[in-house]
This record gives C-alpha cells, sequence and structure tokens, in this order.
C-alpha cells in the first residue's frame, strides 16, 4: 500500500485535495439539477472519504511531528502562507470527519426535500471547513476555516432546522464568533510581540510554537482569548447553553455534524494551540485547577439534565456536555495515557453520538416526534432499530468492548495520579450515563407498546443499514482492537506532553509504554 | 516623474484629474441644457458623466504609475500615492453612484439630468479635500462637496423625507465647515501659515500654544460631524434615511473616504507634535462611535436606518485606525475605506432595487424569502453584510484584521476589544438581513415581483461583491498598494512601524 502511494505521490497532494475536492463538488451541484444533487453529494463524499483513506498508511506512525506539511505563500508581508499538515492527532480528526460525512449525507437522503441544492452544496463547503481547520498550520488559516465554518452550519440549521431554528441558529452563530474574534486579537498580539522578538513576523504554527515564551507576562490574557474560543466549542459548563439549541433545532445530519466533529474542534484546539502555547499558564495550579472542576461539573450536570429531558434529541445533546468533560479532563491530567484516552473519547463520542442522532432522526422521520414519552415498546415494530440503539447507547455509556469503554477508562487512568478526587467524581459520571440511556431506553423500547402509531412503524431499510453498519463497525473495532489507533497517536501525545511538561515527560512517557 | 509646481504647466499636470473632472461636468451641465426632460436626456447625461470619471480616472492613473512628485515643497495639492489612493477611491463610488443612479432616477421620475454633474462636482471636491495639502484648498474642497451633496440630498423635491434630509444635512453642514473654517483661523493665527507641513514644522518641538491647540480642537469637530462620529452623528440617520438611496450611497461612501484621507493627512502632516492631544480624543470618538454606532443599529427596523447606523459604527472602526498616527494605521485606513466603500455601495445597490415606486421603507420583514426567488440577489447581499461584519473570506475581514494589526503594532489593546466586542454586536444585526432573505417565506407571491436591478446598477453590484470575495482571499495586491500609498504621507514624530 505504502509504495503504491509513493507511486502516485500521494504525500505531497493529498491534503490540498481534501480540501479543495469537496468545494470543487459544490459547483456542479449548484449548477446542476435539483435532484441529482445528493448523489452527486454522496459521490464527492465518497472519494474524499476513500482518499482521506490512504492518510492511514500515509502518515508514518512512529513520528510524532507534523507530516505532509506543503505551504504556499499567501499574505507575505506578514508571513502568512497557506501551510497544512498532519500528525498523530489531526489524523483521526479528519478520518472521523471524512467518515460522517458521506453517513449525513446518506441520512439526510428522504429528510431533506426542500432546497436540495442548496444543502448539499453547504453541506460540502463544511467538509471544507472541518478538514482545512484540522490540518491548518498556519494560524490565519486556522482562524479562517475556523470561522468560515460557521456560515454552511448557520445556514444548516437557520434553513432546515426544526421550530425555534432561527433562535438557534442565531445564538449559536454569535457564540462562537464573540469567541473566535477575541481569539483573534489574541493570535494578532501573539505573532505581533513574537515578532518582535525574533525579528520574524510570521503566522507560522511551528515558529510561535518554538518561540511562545517570549510572550512573557502578556500569555495569560492570550491563554485566556484562546480558551475562551474553544472552551465556547467543546462548550465548556458555562458556556454551553447554546449547545441545546443547535443540537435539537438543527436537521440531523446538521446535529451529527455538529456533535461528531464540531465539538472536536474545541478540544481539539486546547491539544493543538491553548495548552502548547501556553503551558505555564495552562498547567499553573490555579487555571488546572478551575479547568478541572468545569470539566467534572461538565460530566456531572451534564449527566444529571440529560437524565430530566423528556426529549430524546435533547437528551443526547446534553450527554455530549458530559462527556466532552472527559476529554477536558483528560487533556489537563497531561500524561500521554490520559491525552491518548482524551483523544480517543473524542472519537468514539463523534461515532457513538453521530449514531445516536442518525437513529433519532430516522425515528423522528416515521413518527414527526422526539419525545420519549410518545414511544414505548417499539422493540416488537421495529425490532433491528431497536437492536442497534440498544448497541450504539452501550457504546455511548461506555461498556467494555465497545468503543465508548477504551477512552474513558484511559481518561481516568491517566488523569487520576494528577486529580485523584475530581477524577473519582468524573467516575460516577460513568454511572449516571449508564442511568440517563438506559432509562430512555427502557421507555423507548421496551415496555409495553400501548401507542397503536408506534405498531405501524416501519423497520430500517437498506440505505439506513448502509448509514448505520460502518458506524457499528467501527464501535466494535474500536472497542476490541484499539491498538492500531491508539499506536498511531501515541508518537503525538508523547510530543505534546514533552512540550507542555518538559520535565514530567519522561516519567509519564514511560508509563504511556 | 517630478513637476514643477512653480509653473501653471506642472500645477495643470498634477491636477489634470481633478481639472478634467471639473470641466467634463461643466460641458455635461451644457448638454443637459440642451437635452432635457426625457428619460433618454437623463440616461445620455449619466453615460456622459461615467465617461468623465473614466477619463478623470485614467489621468489618475497616469500621475499614479508615473510616480509623479512635486518639486520641493507642494503648496496647495498633495502628490503622493496617499492622495492617488484616496482619489481613485472616490472615483470608484462615484462612478458607481452614477450606474445605480441610471435605473433608480428612471423608476422614481427624477428624469432632471443635471444630476450627474453634480455629482461629478461632488467627485472634485472630494478630491481636493482628500488631497489638500493646504487648509485653505481643504476648505475649498470641502465645500465644493458639501453644496453639491446638499443639492442631491434634496433631489427628490417631491418627497417630504427628502426634502428634510437635504435642509438638515445643510444646516448642520454649515454648522460643521463654521467649526472647520475656524480651526483653520485659529491654526493660522498660531502657525502664520496654512500649509499642513509648515504647520507641523512650525508646531515642532515647542510647546503647543494655546491657539494652536484651540485650533486642533476645532477642526477635530468639524471633521467628526462630516465623518458622522459619535456625538456628531445626530444628522446622518435622518438625512441617509431620507435621501435618494444612490445619494445615500454616494454620502457613506464618497463623502467619508475624502473626509477620513483629509483628517489622516491633517493629523499626520499638521499636527504629528500634538499627537498625545488628539490621541484622546480620536479614541473617545472612536469607542462611543463603535458602541452607539452598534447599539442603536441593533434597535432599527428599517435597512436603510440599520446601514445609517451601521455607518456611524464604522466610522468609529476607521478612527480607530486613525487613532495609531502610524503608517500601518494610515495604511489600515486606506484599506478599509476600499472595503468599506465597495461593500457599502453594493448594500445600497441592493437596497435601491428592494424599494418599489413610491414605496421608501424596506423592513427586514421586507426580504422575507428573497433567496428562493431571486437567489443571485440574496446571495449577493448576503456576501454584502458579511463584508460588513467582518466575516473571513471577505475583504471587510481583510480591512477589520488590518486595523487590529496596526493597533496592536501600537500597543493598544483596548480599541481592539472594543471593535471586536462591537463586531460581536453587529452580527446581531447583519445576519437578520440573510435570516429574513433565507430562512423566513415570504408572506405572498407577489412580494418580491417589484425587485428589478436595472442593469447597469447590476453591472456595478456584480464588480463590487466580486471584488469583495476577491480581495477577501487574496488581500496581498490591495495591502501592498495601501502599506505602499500610506508610507509616503510625511510624518515626524509619529513612531514608526516595524513593517
Amino acid at each position: 500500500m505504502s509504495q503504491f502511494l509513493e507511486s502516485i505521490a500521494f504525500n505531497q497532494w493529498i491534503l490540498h485535495a481534501l480540501v479543495l475536492l469537496p468545494l470543487a463538488g459544490a459547483v456542479p451541484i449548484l449548477l446542476g439539477e435539483e435532484r441529482s444533487a445528493k448523489r452527486t453529494a454522496l459521490a464527492v463524499t465518497i472519494i474524499e472519504l476513500l482518499l482521506s483513506a490512504g492518510l492511514w498508511w500515509a502518515v508514518d506512525p512512529a513520528e510524532g511531528g507534523m507530516q505532509l506539511i506543503s505551504s504556499a505563500p499567501w499574505i507575505p508581508r506578514w508571513g502568512i502562507s497557506y501551510r497544512v499538515g498532519i500528525d498523530g492527532i489531526s489524523l483521526f480528526m479528519v478520518l472521523l470527519t471524512t467518515l460522517m460525512m458521506p453517513l449525513s449525507v446518506l441520512a439526510s437522503w428522504t429528510s431533506i426535500t426542500r432546497r436540495e441544492r442548496a444543502f448539499y452544496a453547504l453541506m460540502l463547503m463544511l467538509l471544507t471547513g472541518l478538514v482545512g481547520v484540522f490540518i491548518a498550520l498556519d494560524l490565519f488559516v486556522f482562524y479562517v476555516f475556523f470561522e468560515v465554518m460557521l456560515i454552511p452550519m448557520y445556514f444548516i440549521i437557520g434553513i432546515w432546522g426544526g421550530a425555534n431554528r432561527l433562535y438557534a441558529a442565531i445564538k449559536f452563530f454569535i457564540y462562537t464568533m464573540a469567541g473566535s474574534l477575541l481569539m483573534l486579537v489574541a493570535i494578532i498580539v501573539m505573532v505581533w510581540k513574537i515578532g518582535e522578538a525574533t525579528g520574524t513576523l510570521s503566522f507560522e504554527y511551528e515558529h510561535l510554537l518554538a518561540n511562545a515564551r517570549a510572550l512573557g507576562s502578556v500569555a495569560p490574557w492570550l491563554f485566556a482569548a484562546f480558551a475562551l474560543a474553544f472552551a465556547i466549542k467543546v462548550p465548556v459548563f458555562p458556556l454551553h447553553t447554546w449547545l441545546p439549541d443547535a443540537h435539537v433545532e438543527a436537521p440531523t445530519a446538521g446535529s451529527v455534524l455538529l456533535a461528531a466533529i464540531m465539538l472536536k474542534i474545541g478540544t481539539y484546539g486546547f491539544l493543538r494551540f491553548a495548552v502548547p502555547f501556553f503551558p505555564q499558564v495552562a498547567l499553573s495550579p490555579e487555571v488546572s485547577r478551575l479547568i478541572v472542576v468545569l470539566a467534572v461539573i461538565g460530566v456531572i450536570y451534564g449527566a444529571l439534565v440529560a437524565m430530566v429531558q423528556p426529549d430524546i434529541k435533547k437528551l443526547v445533546a446534553y450527554s455530549s456536555v458530559s462527556h466532552l468533560g472527559f476529554v477536558m479532563l483528560g487533556i489537563w491530567g497531561v500524561s500521554v495515557i490520559s491525552v491518548q484516552g482524551a483523544l480517543m473519547v473524542m472519537i468514539s463520542h463523534g461515532i457513538s453520538t453521530g449514531a445516536l442522532f442518525l437513529l433519532i432522526g430516522m425515528i423522528y422521520e416515521r413518527r414527526h416526534t422526539r419525545m420519549i414519552e410518545d414511544y414505548g415498546g417499539i422493540a416488537r415494530a421495529v425490532p433491528l432499530f431497536s437492536l442497534i440503539l440498544t448497541v450504539v447507547a452501550l457504546s455511548s455509556i461506555g461498556l467494555p468492548g465497545l468503543n465508548g469503554f477504551v477512552g474513558e477508562f484511559l481518561v481516568l487512568l491517566g488523569s487520576f495520579r494528577a486529580y485523584p478526587w475530581a477524577t473519582g467524581i468524573a467516575t460516577t459520571g460513568v454511572i449516571f450515563a449508564a442511568a440517563y440511556l438506559l432509562w430512555a431506553l427502557q421507555r423507548m423500547i421496551f415496555n409495553r407498546l400501548d401507542n397503536p402509531e408506534n405498531e405501524r412503524l416501519t423497520d430500517l431499510n437498506r440505505r439506513e443499514l448502509a448509514v448505520m453498519v460502518p458506524l457499528l463497525v467501527g464501535i466494535v473495532w474500536l472497542g476490541l482492537f484499539p491498538g492500531p489507533v491508539l499506536r498511531r497517536m501515541e508518537p503525538a501525545t508523547q510530543k505534546f506532553v514533552e512540550t507542555v511538561q518538559p520535565n514530567a515527560a519522561v516519567s509519564a512517557g514511560r508509563m504511556g509504554r | 516623474m517630478q513637476l514643477d509646481l512653480s509653473t501653471p504647466q506642472g500645477v495643470m499636470l498634477g491636477l489634470l484629474p481633478e481639472i478634467l473632472l471639473c470641466g467634463w461636468a461643466l460641458v455635461v451641465l451644457l448638454v443637459a441644457s440642451w437635452r432635457h426632460g426625457t428619460a433618454d436626456d437623463s440616461r445620455l447625461a449619466g453615460w456622459l458623466s461615467f465617461a468623465g470619471v473614466a477619463i478623470s480616472a485614467a489621468a489618475l492613473a497616469w500621475l499614479w504609475l508615473s510616480h509623479a512628485t512635486p518639486l520641493g515643497l507642494a503648496q496647495m495639492m498633495a502628490l503622493d500615492p496617499f492622495r492617488y489612493a484616496a482619489a481613485a477611491l472616490i472615483l470608484v463610488a462615484a462612478g458607481g453612484t452614477i450606474l445605480l443612479s441610471l435605473g433608480y432616477l428612471e423608476r422614481e421620475l427624477l428624469l432632471a439630468p443635471e444630476y450627474y454633474p453634480l455629482v461629478l462636482l461632488a467627485a472634485a471636491g472630494m478630491m481636493f479635500l482628500a488631497g489638500a495639502e493646504d487648509l485653505i484648498v481643504l476648505f475649498l474642497g470641502l465645500e465644493v462637496m458639501s453644496v453639491a451633496v446638499y443639492v442631491l440630498a434634496g433631489y427628490n423635491r417631491g418627497n417630504v423625507s427628502s426634502a428634510e434630509a437635504a435642509l438638515k444635512y445643510f444646516l448642520i453642514g454649515a454648522f460643521a465647515s463654521g467649526f472647520l473654517l475656524y480651526g483653520i483661523a485659529l491654526t493660522y493665527g498660531a502657525t502664520g501659515t496654512t500649509n499642513l507641513s509648515l504647520v507641523g514644522a512650525q508646531l515642532a518641538g515647542g510647546r503647543l500654544s494655546l491657539m494652536a491647540g484651540l485650533g486642533l480642537g476645532l477642526l477635530l469637530i468639524g471633521f467628526a460631524f462630516k465623518v458622522a462620529a459619535v456625538p456628531f452623528h445626530m444628522w446622518a440617520p435622518d438625512v441617509y434615511d431620507g435621501a435618494p438611496t444612490p445619494v445615500t450611497a454616494f454620502m457613506a461612501t464618497g463623502v467619508k473616504i475624502a473626509a477620513f484621507a483629509a483628517l489622516v493627512r491633517v493629523l499626520l502632516e499638521g499636527f504629528p507634535a500634538a499627537q498625545s492631544l488628539w490621541q484622546p480624543v480620536i479614541a473617545g470618538l472612536a469607542i462611543t462611535s463603535m458602541i452607539i454606532g452598534n447599539l442603536v443599529a441593533l434597535a432599527q427596523r428599517t435597512l436603510k436606518r440599520m446601514l445609517a447606523y451601521s455607518s456611524i459604527a464604522h466610522a468609529g472602526y476607521l478612527l480607530a485606525a486613525v487613532w495609531t498616527g502610524s503608517r500601518l494605521g494610515s495604511g489600515a485606513v486606506l484599506l478599509y475605506l476600499a472595503a468599506y466603500g465597495l461593500t457599502t455601495l453594493a448594500s445600497f445597490g441592493f437596497l435601491a432595487a428592494l424599494g418599489r415606486h413610491g414605496e421608501r421603507t424596506v423592513t427586514f420583514d421586507d426580504i422575507a424569502g428573497l433567496a428562493t426567488q431571486r437567489p443571485w440577489f440574496a446571495a449577493g447581499l448576503s456576501i454584502c453584510m458579511l463584508s460588513l461584519l467582518g466575516f473571513p473570506g471577505t475583504f471587510g475581514f481583510i480591512g477589520k484584521w488590518y486595523i487590529l494589526s496596526a493597533l496592536i503594532a501600537e500597543n493598544q489593546i483596548i480599541l481592539p476589544i472594543v471593535l471586536v466586542v462591537t463586531s460581536v454586536i453587529s452580527a446581531g444585526y447583519y445576519l437578520p438581513v440573510i435570516m429574513s432573505m433565507y430562512m423566513k417565506a415570504a408572506p405572498s407571491e407577489e412580494l418580491h415581483r417589484g425587485v428589478r436591478l436595472f442593469p447597469a446598477a447590476a453591472g456595478a453590484i456584480a464588480v463590487s461583491v466580486a471584488a469583495v470575495v476577491l480581495f477577501g482571499f487574496w488581500p496581498s495586491g490591495a495591502l501592498e498598494a495601501a502599506v505602499h500609498s500610506a508610507g509616503t504621507l510625511t510624518q515626524t514624530s509619529a513612531p514608526v512601524a516595524r513593517q
């Protein structure tokens, strides 16, 4: 495989292709016919998935740094270039994105009936933005991708969303923008200060990372700005209020992408930028305490609020707040194990929550209600659906043998040394997760089938099965054989830990092996 | 190329763009006095005037490309890239205004062709204002511009709000001119000269006299009126609202470009020694304009008033760039003026097409569901709104980013934070435009039947929107031009940025 990839110079064009292909694909959709839009979109996203699969072999698993780097000058006077690269952290984010996208397109097949061309073109633009944000190695480019992605999502929520979509769309937009604009100020300050100290004005990631120590006394402010932008995106506890609105009002594809990928941009931002740039601030006792406390509050609060939701979609939305709390805890655990765990939670949450939203979308299409109480006993009417929902729910709970377990276990294991109390409390979050999901399952698919409308439900069709099977495979595969994935993450997480904690890295590294 | 400004020949060449524009305006006026009355006549005058703008632009391009500089000190008019850049922007605004007016005047039955020579004369006044090296020329330019624009604002004589706009603009404008003139007189009294460079030389070193300080203060008040900075903005919403829409576009772009170019030149050439005096004033104006402009815009229900208040907010952003007093900041002013000018021109162009005959107020609800019936129209207007919001991928973002950079280069942090926070607020009124067009259903099929873009206006708008997107993605050319143009402003005490 590697030889074949080398023979086509895969490494040189793949990242550019992944960004440009969806944009190019949007053109025939916009110019073409309404009916063929979804087919074109599906074809483009599948090609994108196949292309990105090559990255699995192209990325050297032993190398911790950035690979496949390529850059082209953009605004030379300011040291801005279109610079992209990939490492063991971003690799999985990109793969997760390219996997969820064709599934989202397929899931929208019959549920999106109005203005299909616009919908699928926006989906492809979103794909460009999402891939771009994970591979950008220039802060200006990163910022542009980070912001530009808002527009397609804003339209997807606002046009094809539920009853309260306008409110949800604008809230989503303004929350994210507020954080990111302050981050823009921080980026410019950082570039300028480092430019003054080193004599080179550049937005290049490695340059800034290498010289971030020159920032001195402004570092806490800059960290605060970065952290705010990413914390809104994650979302960290008090900043999460946009999430239930956006997730619930968005159409299925929008919720899937929001939960599976866009939330990860926040945690990815912490891993890639906020923490490595300002480790002395981020890992100072005060800040870590604050973040860890907020993360644990998020874990518990998200789970408790999820428990009382009458709306299944809202329940899943709040469960994201809970899961992402684990990721934050894992990042601040700063050991190779905990960071790997955080990454694994990011991936599994993407797959499991994405799958949950997809399943909710499928049942909603049939019954047009998301209220748990309207269902009950549907296992008898739709056995296949119920089986898959059960498996996915169990994976989300973190049942050993399925994907959710690996990440949460590693996070708890890796963070325990640093924050025994917080980790102990977070563990209860796993129990709460079991409670809210199993209780919801019980009310929805078990119990008695007493509503005659539910008797007429039809089971999953072939298209819907095609959506779910890849996710089920992922759920089981990651649960049973996480090794290859963990191995590919390890050098990059090792490097992360070394960057942010030069002294502790040795011991943590040994533990990691 | 060096021009000897002591010879008539040199002066003629140095002022070629302005002279051509004024002369051409008189020719068009002459034509208009024979061909007067029908729609064809109005159209003829319009296209003739557009040709005049093109000719003037050609002369300007010749001056710029041959790097015309004065032999010795520039006496009356500057001969530097800063003037050329500002003049180019003014000509773009004037040309765009003419194209927008062609169909609009026919629809509104405003068929007096004198409209177009007035636009040309106003543009000439703006160019004098933007390039004035002498305070008297500056005042002359300001008055030529203002008188022409007063008339244009009241061009729709049959309409009460248009007449009100003209009267209000005239009274407040005259008042502001008074301040400016008094400021000029005091400056002359303090320094014995009206030439900006000489004023700067006189004031350098020694302590600033009370008279010079007063002169500076009054000049600032005059400019603040002209650029509609809070608290001197009260006239702007009513005037913008009442004037015919293409004239509003001209006021929001041309007048602002000229006034800001003049303000930058006066402060950097004439009063660099007083930087510690004018910086707090400018910062105060900038902050209040950003906050008040954006907050009040949130409360507007009609698009035109919303754009009027948003233009006050944009004046605030520009003032923040002026505050720096640096080369980078002047470059940012030019760049932002270009971004804002192109976007505003297109926005008002769309607005003009939305207003149906006789009905001047377009509310947010009136554009509901526009996207399904007029997809290109809606996409264009959305791009404009995003550019005004400063969203990446548009020219507006590049402008805002550059202002932020210029401020941060001066170690200023309060202005950038106010700027970004108020930008977030502005999302609260720019996004509803997009929301209304895309996410709400049209109440009736007939609602958008009257929406009609005339070919000339459509061309101008299409070019502007394309430029907004193009410069959003490939800003390097525009950045270089702005930096280069700003670099030539004489400055003595202002700290020079590294880049």
